[in-house]
């Protein structure tokens, strides 16, 4: 068991490594910061004095050294573009991006199982073939398609939500939150239906297949021949077992809902951290971009690691193959 | 009598509370920091002027007007210039304003650590004549040295001494990067970057307010899609730009308005004078046929420009026929025509300078810094290759282009130019003089275009102090360069404002957003 954490562990370090190598590799090709920090009025030996001082003049390997560096003592720089320390930042732009995250997961959970169980139980009715029809949208169009496609109806034509922005947040400590002010709430509708419809329709569908697989089981007729009630075999013996796989896509999706809160943050002009590096990318700053290429890969690795040991823990068998094969 | 009075009292109440305003408003990009000295670039210089003030401003018609400096003189023959200062200006944390902070504010943005400091390469020294003069002394006469600095900002020297931000800090940051202190019509009272800027009226501003803006704020909004949705949707009241293709469909929406107009910005081919042979040619690698003034007249004849602005820019650009627009001060009236569309002209010249079957090159062009930039880029492709110039276009973004062009991978490429100092002088300086670090000339000229009669009369431009002798010499220069073909000028960048149909602004050709003209009905 202990061996198997530890390289489990290893494996991880070595994948964040490997992920920030790749990183700085490929900051080169984003283009070169000096332009955008130094104005119009610029001379060659401006630009080769700042290049020195932000040591751009090295191999990329040198500013990733340094950046490791830097960063195993929790200094991940200060942004070209803003001139204040990278954590700073990201600290001040977690709190957006984790409530969006927060409502559209809850969103997508709880919609995707209800919708799913209702489309296996009522697999041949109207109702069900048309939400199962109309998810395929959900599946297929484009995230920042869907947001203007919500901006156009919602914001533009009917006027009920805003357009953009995270409307008016509430201070408690370092934290900031819309949760508390009726235009926070308002804000929050469109982005959580943006970023959640996709995990949404995924969770939807999952389910409903599971469900179907599971309502076939010997376990299921039996039940419904002993004459229980189909509220009881539905929920309590057939959704129980479904949930299995289910919780565990979730949990994979979990960073992804995160990770891929950029588009949509970026279509409503929501001040996380999706953003941010989009942004960054804009005007090539690397100190941003390293901070959070690593930070969500290290969300990633740490979920994957996770899961990883829960699997060993669990699963009996894992276990026993292994001691099997030595 | 007490009815009326009364009434008087409520129809008071109403008209002030109809005057107060909220004004929103979205531009592309927020402005980087608050420090006026630290980057000299159009986002943060236009936000800052409803901050802080210069000793002259610019007025709705870009003519210089009095702000910090009451009057302004030369002093001799042209030694340098004499400001008179307004008395009883204060800065908004209540400190008075004086000659002191004139010259803290010129060692701050002419120091190594200020990005302004270019501004002040003709300044030899700055003395204190008293309280509210003050001399500003340049190594040659400069006649236009009060116009270029009116984007000089002057801040508070004990403000700037108690919070340990005496020099600008660019890299790290410092308290001005994110705190103000200016003498302005308006205040920052929050700042977070990136995210949302806000503004109130002072008080204790010198000026009459022209605005009804009780209380302002920016939004930082990149993409254009969504800054629509927020302008068209009333959450925002102002937002700029407006993408060239939505202008027909906005214009029929009654709830806002297009304000359009035609930026200082003139976009330009380049050419590499100085290479040896083509980089991106499949056959002519040692030969450079932009070498030939031919070829590039050439250039200037094969490329439609009316045709580009008809359909890229829909109409809303000018033809534009030197490296100023009409609107800057310097420009070349005599010299106002472009070359004509003539295909077949064009195809004269290149068999004239040896080359009846063309050739193939390389055309570099940036893709998320002008506008419609890259299509501007194909369509010129495309009208290059009707006279045998065949180009591969090669179109990145503005991060990628700058390294590419300063090491000279090109063999041709797009850039446009705005004059930070209104003056035809400017592009003189940084386009057209034969490189020189030393001196500080040709520091965008990056294919080394060099005349040495340029080079001779840019200096006398500089200091001439006769407007009619000046403009002789510009026009000599202008002429040079539209007969060597130095560039081929193309068309001056349209301006596209929109605003909800009930808020009444000016619209400057450089594009900045000036708070105190904005009126919300």
């Amino acid at each position: 068991m202990l061996a198997y954490l530890i390289r489990r562990i290893g494996q991880s370090a070595l994948v964040l490594l490997i992920v920030g190598l790749v990183a700085f590799a490929m900051f080169r090709f984003v283009g070169d910061p000096i332009d955008n920090m130094l104005g119009q009025e610029r001379t060659q030996e401006d630009i080769d004095r700042l290049r020195g001082q932000l040591g751009l003049d090295q191999p990329f390997a040198v500013q990733y050294f340094r950046f490791l560096e830097n960063a195993a003592q929790g200094n991940f720089g200060v942004s070209y573009r803003q001139g204040r320390p990278v954590s700073d930042i990201l600290l001040e732009r977690a709190p957006a991006t984790l409530e969006l995250a927060a409502v559209s997961g809850f969103l997508a959970i709880a919609m995707g199982i209800a919708l799913g169980v209702f489309t296996a139980i009522r697999r041949n009715g109207f109702t069900a073939n048309f939400i199962m029809s109309a998810s395929l949208i959900g599946v297929s169009l484009p995230t920042f398609l869907i947001g203007i496609l919500l901006i156009y109806i919602f914001s533009v034509e009917l006027g009920w939500l805003p357009s953009f922005g995270r409307g008016e947040t509430v201070r408690i400590g370092n934290w900031t939150t819309g949760f508390l002010t009726e235009t926070g709430l308002k804000a929050l509708v469109l982005p959580s239906i943006t970023l959640g419809l996709y995990q949404m329709t995924l969770i939807m569908r999952l389910v409903r297949s599971e469900m179907l697989e599971v309502l076939r089981q010997d376990y299921i007729r039996f039940a419904r021949a002993r004459g229980l009630r189909d509220r009881v075999v539905n929920f309590r013996h057939a959704l129980k077992n479904t949930m299995m796989p289910v919780i565990t896509v979730i949990g994979l999706q979990l960073g992804s809902i995160i990770a891929f809160a950029i588009i949509t943050e970026t279509v409503f002009q929501w001040p996380g951290v999706g953003l941010l590096f989009i942004n960054a990318i804009q005007f090539v700053d690397i100190p941003v971009m390293a901070a959070y290429l690593m930070l969500i890969s290290v969300m990633f690795v740490g979920i994957n690691l996770i899961v990883d040991i829960l699997y060993f823990l669990i699963d009996p068998r894992l276990r026993a193959d292994r001691a099997g094969a030595h | 009598m007490l009815r009326t009075i009364r009434y008087a009292a409520i129809a008071a109440a109403l008209g002030s509370a109809a005057q107060a305003a909220e004004f929103t408003w979205a531009e592309t990009t927020d402005p980087q920091t608050m420090d006026p000295h630290a980057v000299n670039s159009a986002p943060v210089l236009g936000f800052l002027n409803n901050v802080y003030e210069g000793l002259v401003r610019r007025g709705k018609d870009m003519s210089v007007e009095p702000a910090l400096a009451t009057a302004w003189e030369p002093i001799g023959a042209g030694e340098g210039w004499r400001f008179t200062l307004r008395e009883g200006v204060t800065f908004h944390d209540g400190a008075d304003f004086t000659a002191e902070d004139v010259l803290f504010s010129y060692q701050r943005a002419s120091d190594e650590a200020s990005d302004t400091r270019s501004w002040f390469a003709a300044v030899s020294e700055v003395n204190v004549v008293d309280d509210y003069t003050i001399d500003i002394m340049t190594s040659a006469p400069n006649p236009i040295f009060p116009s270029s600095i009116a984007n000089w900002m002057i801040m508070d020297s004990g403000w700037a001494e108690a919070n340990n931000a005496t020099l600008p800090d660019k890299e790290s940051g410092n308290y001005a990067t994110l705190n103000t202190n200016g003498t302005g019509a308006f205040r920052v009272t929050a700042r977070e970057p990136g995210l949302r800027t806000v503004l109130e009226p002072f008080d204790g501003w010198w000026g009459e307010a022209e605005h009804n803006v009780t209380r302002a704020e920016l939004t930082p909004i990149q993409n254009p899609a969504t800054a629509l949705a927020a302008l068209l949707s009333g959450d925002v009241d102002y937002i700029n730009p407006v993408p060239i293709q939505d202008v027909a469909r906005l214009a029929e929406n009654p709830d806002v308005n297009v304000i359009q107009g035609i930026e200082a910005r003139v976009i330009m081919l380049g050419f590499p004078h100085e290479a040896d042979g083509l980089k991106y040619s499949a056959e002519t690698t040692d030969a450079n046929p932009f070498a030939d003034p031919r070829v590039r007249q050439a250039v200037a004849h094969a490329v439609n420009v009316p045709a580009i602005l008809q359909t890229i820019m829909r109409g809303n650009a000018e033809e534009v026929s030197q490296l100023v627009s009409p609107a800057m001060n310097g420009f070349s009236t005599s010299l106002a025509d472009r070359p004509a569309y003539d295909p077949d002209q064009a195809r004269a010249l290149l068999a004239e300078a040896g080359y009846p079957d063309g050739f193939s090159f390389g055309l570099k062009c940036p893709n998320d810094r002008y506008l419609n930039d890259e299509s501007v880029c194909q369509a010129v492709t495309g009208m290059l290759a009707q006279v045998g110039m065949r180009a591969t276009l090669d179109a990145m973004p503005v991060q990628n282009y700058w390294p590419e062009l300063r090491a000279d991978n090109y063999d041709m490429y797009l850039l446009g130019w705005s004059p930070g100092t209104f003056d035809a002088e400017h592009p003189i300086r940084f386009l057209a003089a034969t490189p020189n670090e030393e001196k500080k000339l040709g520091s965008w000229n990056f294919g080394g275009y060099s005349n040495a009669r340029v080079d001779e009369l840019l200096p006398m431009v500089q200091s001439e102090i006769d407007a009619d002798k000046r403009q002789g010499m510009i026009d000599e220069i202008t002429k040079i360069l539209q007969d060597e073909v130095a560039y081929v000028p193309l068309y001056v960048q349209p301006l596209v404002w929109g605003t909800r149909s009930n808020i009444d602004l000016t619209q400057r050709p450089d594009n900045f957003f000036i708070l105190r003209w904005v009126t919300v009905n």
